[in-house]
């Protein structure tokens, strides 16, 4: 079996183990979740690690065995996909040992590790008809994350999820077949494979399988409009989903829009870029001010996430260096940093069955560590130099500043980024002074919390550690994902 | 020996009437012939040439094809059918129908398949179960009422058609106003049987009173050959006014029966509209078919349609046959109380919503394809919010099974028969989503 094979094989195999483990107990359950994801953490180090000592250039590749209806079975993996296969590895363990004290059924480890199997297939893919299969497979499991184990209104936004994703899907899928039929009828082959179909001449109807595509992608990262999913979903998901959801498939719309969209269309993704970008600031300065307003700490960090993804998608629609790299750098930013604040709430919900601003106060003094740890990752997350949110950020306005796309260099857009930058400190900052450094209020429920714990505080370094070191030395993760975003874009 | 497997039927009505004239039919022998004739015909199926007995039959591979799903569909209801020979003899009838509409080679013959596979079923939804007999009796009635009136319009387009042309059979020339009117009557009755938008009428009350064994059946195996009896009339001419209507029409019914289903409480119900809105997808692709020229590769996309549909549907009322569940709010966490067919249930409601990687899913995939292929976009852009439509009512049903409180006493489930059934029907339906990219051989004869 191919390595390739094996990163997404691996953790559905482990998904089928722990369902069968459960049989024998919780315990059995649980700790079969984790030896599969650290070994699914291993197989990815070990397809990782030579990859980065051949300088990052490289393309691993599978087969091509063709199936029926023109499907054939393509799987590769360049930088960027691999970064965000590590990122899917790396959340799913964090996951794993975060919610190890949790009284769950085997169901729970088994849909974890579905997702990370799903997520993985995505950004393996490179046949249409595969990664459509993938992509929607991700909701199924997460369907259910959200469903059985979430919050009060739980039911609600597990169809929610499903239903927005799915209707940017159909159309994606529609888009998809128009695409593949246009080939058929300039060349009389049936081919899903996404290099093959570049060639594929659609005429009049380009705008509109390009719209499709933009759809389906859009609803995912959520490009404001779209986006009304992502807050209920969030905030309803228990604390492990969350991260799952945040961190890894918020990406798949724009690893969607890079790997598919913009390679397919690539004059009309460059004549559409300001609108889009028009988009993507709106996503920077609303998601911000949509978050100023949010009483409640998980939503106003689930708001926080579109106003980030808009940093992503303004530095990549940029097509400069610069630009690429810190959206690709920042996706895998946002991931660490939002996942350990959502897993931060969760800890905080675990405690004390509440999330509200209002509801705390001097965990500063209860709380030490969870202080710290909270008080680092926002800073990161709203960009302190030497965190790795600011290597991010910067690299995507400057990368929009020097962009050659028309109308896109325009003060305009760099300006509507820095704007969110500074909303971002003015919901940041003053979530986190209501909760750690106020004074408790008389209603608070600070009394129920305590610190963390050593499991907890251990998940923390690793994730603050990562954060740092992104931070201070981003050139050997830029290595990793650069090269391969400059060939997929130009 | 072209119609071996409708002798096999033939004979198993024959036996089923027969049986009948003994004063006590022994049960055993009236549920081993109720099975073994359509599984006797399934069998026979790949020994039986294509060929021609003219003018009445003409066996071709589509024919065949449908057979295929027709048999394997009427199998769950031949499985979970009673011991009363009466029942045998009409539903044995109903098959018998189906598998001679198949084999039809010209206008006549069509005809009486079509009543001879109709009337036993309007019987067969009055008589067939226990309980509750009043309501099914009047939905039996208003499915004989709707079956006449589809069966005097084909008549009356048969009458019209033959008028101008004097032909039985498919014209090879373009036709007239009067036989191109024909025509249209004649595919009115098909969409009549196959209960697509404005004339679906009758459907949700006929497939809410039914048992739901008898539902299944009728969705799956009636609807397949309903599909056939409309291609069939498109084929009459080289272009059949209506045609272009088709792909529209489907779209719209599909679409209509969506959000028809959205509000009901009634599980049956709800089943019979999800049924409608596939039954248009159908149409749709019988519109892409006709607008291509009868391109065989839709045909396949229809028939692997139909085969998917069968495991779902008999799947989804086999369930409701198996546990006794009536409303939605019986349905409410019934996956503490019955995890295995709960599973089940949801995995073919996965599949009717078409998510990947299910038989749904590949189902849909196709019809869709096909519809594209076809320059059609604006009922495909229909269909796919109606496929978008409908999976708010299959997740909420997997919503309610899985995520809600259990509120209210629930029926206790039925035999092992029933419940293997539906686990079985729920892994063929999930296998289909594999089973086309790894069948290549034979997916891709259709497909080039």
């Amino acid at each position: 079996m191919s390595p390739l094979t094996l990163l997404w094989v691996l953790p559905l195999a482990g998904a089928a183990a722990c369902l069968l483990a459960g049989r024998f107990g919780r315990t059995a359950a649980r700790l079969c979740a984790l030896a599969s994801s650290c070994a699914h953490a291993g197989a990815c180090l070990a397809v990782i690690k030579p990859f980065i000592a051949g300088g990052g250039a490289g393309l691993i590749a599978v087969g091509g065995e063709p199936l029926a209806f023109g499907v054939s079975y393509l799987l590769a993996a360049d930088g960027f996909s691999l970064a965000l296969i590590g990122l899917t590895s790396f959340l799913t363990l964090v996951c794993v040992v975060s919610s190890w004290e949790l009284e769950v059924s085997a169901a729970y480890w088994a849909n974890f590790l579905a997702l990370a199997s799903a997520l993985c297939g995505v950004f393996l893919a490179r046949d249409l008809f595969i990664f459509y299969v993938f992509w929607e497979a991700t909701l199924i499991p997460m369907f259910f994350i959200i469903g059985l184990w979430g919050s009060e209104n739980r039911r609600h936004a597990a169809v929610k999820f499903f239903l927005f994703t799915f209707a940017g899907s159909v159309f994606m899928l529609l888009a998809l077949l128009a695409l593949v039929s246009a080939h058929h009828g300039a060349t009389g082959v049936w081919t899903w494979d996404l290099q093959a179909l570049k060639s594929a001449p659609l005429g009049a109807a380009g705008p509109w399988v390009f719209a499709g595509l933009l759809l389906g992608f859009g609803v995912k990262i959520p490009v404001v409009p779209l986006h009304t999913w992502l807050p209920d979903a969030h905030t309803e998901a228990p604390a492990a989903g969350s991260v799952m959801l945040a961190g890894v498939m918020l990406k798949m719309g724009l690893y969607g829009l890079i790997r598919v969209a913009f390679p397919l269309f690539a004059t009309l993704s460059e004549a559409w870029a300001p609108w889009l970008a028009g988009l993507a600031a709106l996503n920077a300065v609303y998601g911000a001010l949509c978050a100023m307003a949010q009483t409640d700490l998980k939503r106003l960090i689930a708001y926080s996430s579109i106003a980030h993804l808009g940093f992503c998608l303004l530095g990549v629609l940029s097509r400069t260096d610069q630009g690429l790299a810190g959206g690709g750098l920042q996706m895998i930013n946002h991931g660490l940093t939002t996942g350990a604040l959502f897993l931060m709430v969760g800890f905080l919900y675990e405690r004390a069955h509440k999330r509200g601003l209002a509801d705390f106060g001097g965990l500063a003094v209860r709380a030490p560590w969870l202080t710290f740890f909270f008080g680092f990752s926002m800073l990161a997350s709203i960009g302190l130099p030497g965190l790795n949110g600011f290597v991010g950020e910067f690299m995507s306005l400057s990368g929009v500043a020097h962009s050659a796309v028309p109308l896109l260099s325009v003060p305009f857009f760099a300006v509507a980024g820095v704007v969110g930058v500074t909303l971002a400190a003015a919901y940041a900052l003053p979530a986190y002074q209501a909760v750690f450094w106020a004074p408790e209020a008389p209603q608070s429920v600070s009394g129920r919390v305590t610190d963390l714990d050593a499991r907890e505080k251990g998940i923390l370094w690793a994730l603050s550690a990562l954060m740092l070191w992104i931070g201070l030395a981003p050139q050997s993760w830029l290595t990793l994902i650069e090269p391969s975003l400059r060939g997929l874009v130009r | 020996m072209i119609l071996l497997p409708q002798a096999a039927l033939a004979g198993g009505v024959l036996g089923a009437l027969g049986l009948g004239l003994l004063r006590r039919p022994p049960a055993l022998a009236v549920r081993a012939l109720t099975f073994l004739a359509p599984l006797a015909a399934l069998l026979l199926l790949p020994m039986t040439p294509a060929g021609l007995l003219p003018p009445l039959i003409a066996v071709d591979i589509k024919c065949l094809g449908w057979q295929l799903v027709i048999y394997a569909a009427a199998l769950p209801l031949a499985l979970r059918s009673s011991a009363d020979d009466v029942e045998a003899a009409l539903f044995l009838g109903v098959v018998l129908g189906m598998g001679l509409l198949t084999a039809a080679g010209n206008l006549p013959m069509l005809f009486l398949a079509l009543e001879f596979m109709s009337l036993p079923a309007y019987l067969l939804v009055a008589r067939a179960g226990t309980g509750e007999g009043g309501r099914r009796l009047e939905a039996a009635v208003k499915y004989f009422f709707a079956g006449a009136l589809a069966g005097g319009l084909f008549l009356l387009g048969m009458a019209l058609y033959y008028s101008q042309t004097h032909l039985l059979g498919p014209s090879p020339r373009p036709v007239g106003l009067l036989a191109q009117g024909g025509v249209t009557l004649m595919a009115a009755a098909a969409l009549f049987k196959i209960g697509a938008a404005p004339l679906h009428w009758w459907l949700p009350d006929v497939y809410e009173a039914a048992v739901p064994e008898v539902t299944g059946f009728l969705s799956t195996a009636m609807k397949a050959a309903a599909v056939l009896f409309l291609m069939r009339v498109v084929q009459l001419v080289p272009s059949a006014n209506f045609a272009p209507l088709l792909p529209w029409l489907g779209a719209a019914s599909s679409l209509f029966a969506a959000v028809m289903a959205l509000r009901q409480e009634s599980l049956q119900r709800l089943l019979a509209y999800s049924s409608m809105a596939h039954a248009g997808l159908l149409v749709l692709g019988v519109g892409a078919w006709a607008r291509m020229g009868q391109s065989p590769v839709a045909a396949a996309a229809i028939l692997f349609y139909l085969g998917a549909y069968a495991f779902m549907s008999n799947g989804t009322f086999g369930f409701l046959a198996a546990t006794g569940l009536r409303t939605r709010a019986q349905l409410k966490g019934y996956a503490r109380r019955q995890p295995g067919l709960a599973l089940a249930f949801a995995a073919l409601l996965f599949c009717l919503g078409g998510v990947p990687p299910t038989g749904g899913f590949v189902a849909k995939l196709l019809v869709l394809w096909q519809a594209v292929a076809a320059e059609l976009p604006g009922p495909a852009v229909l269909a796919a919010l109606s496929a978008l439509i409908s999976l708010g009512y299959y997740l909420g049903l997997v919503r309610d099974l899985y995520f809600e409180e259990p509120v209210m006493e629930s029926p206790a489930p039925g035999g092992a028969c029933a419940r293997i059934l539906v686990l079985v029907c729920a892994f063929g339906a999930l296998a289909l989503g594999a089973a086309p990219l790894l069948l290549k051989d034979l997916a891709g004869g259709f497909w080039r």
